[in-house]
C-alpha cells in the first residue's frame, strides 16, 4: 500500500513527531477555516471550532484507517462538528435555515446596468460570487463548499454527508441554477 | 430540439452526457441565443467557483491548538538552575552592598573561622577567601579601565557587571548539570 503525503505525515504524528501535526494543520487549515467560516459566518466563532477540530482531529488520529483518504475522513469529522454546532445554537439555525438570498450590492431598481457593470473585472465576480455562496440555504451551501472549496469529488462528498451520489449531484446543480440566477438578478452575470 | 433545461447545461457543461446528447445540446447552443447565454452565464459560474475566494485563517488557531496539545512546561533542570543563580546574586550583591569598603565581613569570617574548628568554619573561611580574591579582581578590573580608557568606573559597578555575568553563566552551568543528572536517571 503507497501512502500519500497526507498519510506519511499521520504515520510520523503517530510515532510521535508533534512537527509533522503542525504541518498537517497548516496544509488543511485553509479549507477546514474557510469551510466553517462560510457556514457559520461569524469569526469568532469559526475559530473556536476550527480550534476544536483540530484538537479532536488529534486525539482520534490513532483511529485513522489508512484505507481512507484523510481528507474524506477529516472532513467529515468537520461537516459533523458544524452540524452539531447547529443543532445545539437554535438561534443559529434560525438565522441560517430562514435565510433567503439578500442580493446586497447592486440592488437599487433603476440601476444603470450597462456600462457600470461592464467594469466588473473577472477578480470582482469572482469575488460577489463567492459572497453569495454564503448566503444561499446551508444545505445547498455545504455542497458547494466541500466541491469547489475543498476539492472534494461527488463520491467523497456522498460519504461524508451520507447522500446518495445523485442527490449530491442534483443538489449542486440546483445550488448552481441558485448562484446563478442570483447573479443574474444582481446583474453580475449577463 | 425544445430548448435546454438548467440541468441539461450542467450536465453539458460537466462532460456528463452521452455522445449524442452532447452533439444535440451543441448544435441547439448554435442556434438559439437565449440558451446559449444561458450557458455562458454558467460557464463563467464555473470558473469563478474554480477558484475559491479563501479567507486566511488567523495565525491565533494553528498557535492555540499547539499550545494545548503541547503545553511548554518549564524543565525542572531549569528551575533548579534559576533558583541556583539567584542565591548566587542575592549573596554577593549583599556582601558587595554592605561590605567592599571596608572589608569588615571578610574579616568578621576570618575571627568567626578562627574560633570554630568544625567543618563551619571552613565553609566560612572558603567564601570569605573567595570574596577576598573576587574583590581583588574587581579591584584589578578597575585598574586596568583606569589605566587603558582614563574612566574610573568604581569597584561596584565592574562588581555587578561581572556579577550579571557570572550568576549568568551559573546559571546556564547549573542547567546543564541538572540536565545531565536528570539524564543519567
Ligand atoms: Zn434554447
Amino acid at each position: 500500500m503507497s501512502l500519500d503525503d497526507d498519510q506519511v505525515l499521520i504515520q510520523k504524528i503517530l510515532a510521535g513527531k508533534r512537527a509533522s501535526f503542525e504541518e498537517l494543520m497548516k496544509k488543511h487549515n485553509k479549507r477546514i477555516f474557510g469551510y466553517i467560516y462560510r457556514m457559520v459566518r461569524d469569526e469568532d466563532v469559526a475559530i473556536e471550532l476550527t480550534q476544536d477540530f483540530f484538537l479532536k482531529l488529534y486525539h482520534v488520529l490513532d483511529k485513522y484507517n489508512f484505507e481512507y483518504k484523510f481528507t474524506t475522513w477529516a472532513y467529515r469529522i468537520c461537516y459533523n462538528m458544524v452540524i452539531d454546532h447547529v443543532r445545539k445554537n437554535p438561534a443559529h439555525i434560525e438565522s441560517l435555515e430562514n435565510d433567503t438570498i439578500i442580493p446586497k450590492l447592486m440592488d437599487s431598481e433603476n440601476y444603470v446596468k450597462e456600462d457600470t457593470l461592464d467594469d466588473l473585472v473577472k477578480e470582482e465576480i469572482r469575488e460577489y460570487t463567492w459572497s453569495v455562496v454564503n448566503r444561499i440555504p446551508p444545505k445547498f451551501r455545504e455542497l458547494i463548499l466541500m466541491r469547489y472549496l475543498q476539492e472534494l469529488k461527488y463520491e467523497e462528498i456522498a460519504d461524508i454527508t451520507q447522500l446518495p451520489v445523485g442527490t449530491v449531484k442534483n443538489r449542486l446543480f440546483k445550488a448552481k441554477e441558485m448562484l446563478k440566477t442570483e447573479l443574474e438578478k444582481d446583474g453580475v452575470l449577463k | 430540439m425544445a430548448c435546454l433545461n438548467e440541468t441539461k447545461i450542467q450536465d453539458y457543461i460537466e462532460g456528463g452526457l452521452t455522445a449524442v446528447e452532447r452533439s444535440l445540446v451543441r448544435d441547439h447552443l448554435i442556434v438559439c441565443a437565449k440558451c446559449n447565454a444561458s450557458y455562458q452565464r454558467y460557464e463563467k459560474l464555473e470558473k469563478s467557483l474554480g477558484e475559491p475566494v479563501y479567507i486566511t485563517p488567523p495565525l491565533i488557531i494553528e498557535r492555540n491548538v499547539l499550545r494545548m496539545l503541547f503545553p511548554r512546561i518549564p524543565s525542572y533542570s531549569s528551575i533548579f538552575a534559576l533558583l541556583a543563580a539567584s542565591f548566587l546574586l542575592l549573596v554577593t550583591s549583599i556582601y558587595i552592598y554592605f561590605d567592599f569598603a571596608n572589608n569588615s565581613i571578610v574579616q568578621a569570617f576570618q575571627l568567626t573561622s578562627h574560633d570554630t574548628s568544625n567543618w563551619l568554619g571552613s565553609i566560612i573561611k572558603a567564601i570569605s577567601t573567595i570574596f577576598s580574591t573576587v574583590y581583588v579582581i574587581f579591584k584589578a578590573i578597575n585598574a586596568f579601565f583606569e589605566v587603558i580608557f582614563k574612566v574610573n568606573m568604581g569597584v561596584e559597578i565592574i562588581g555587578l557587571c561581572m556579577l550579571l555575568l557570572l550568576s549568568w553563566s551559573f546559571y546556564l552551568l547549573s542547567r546543564l548539570v541538572f540536565k545531565k543528572i536528570k539524564g543519567s536517571n
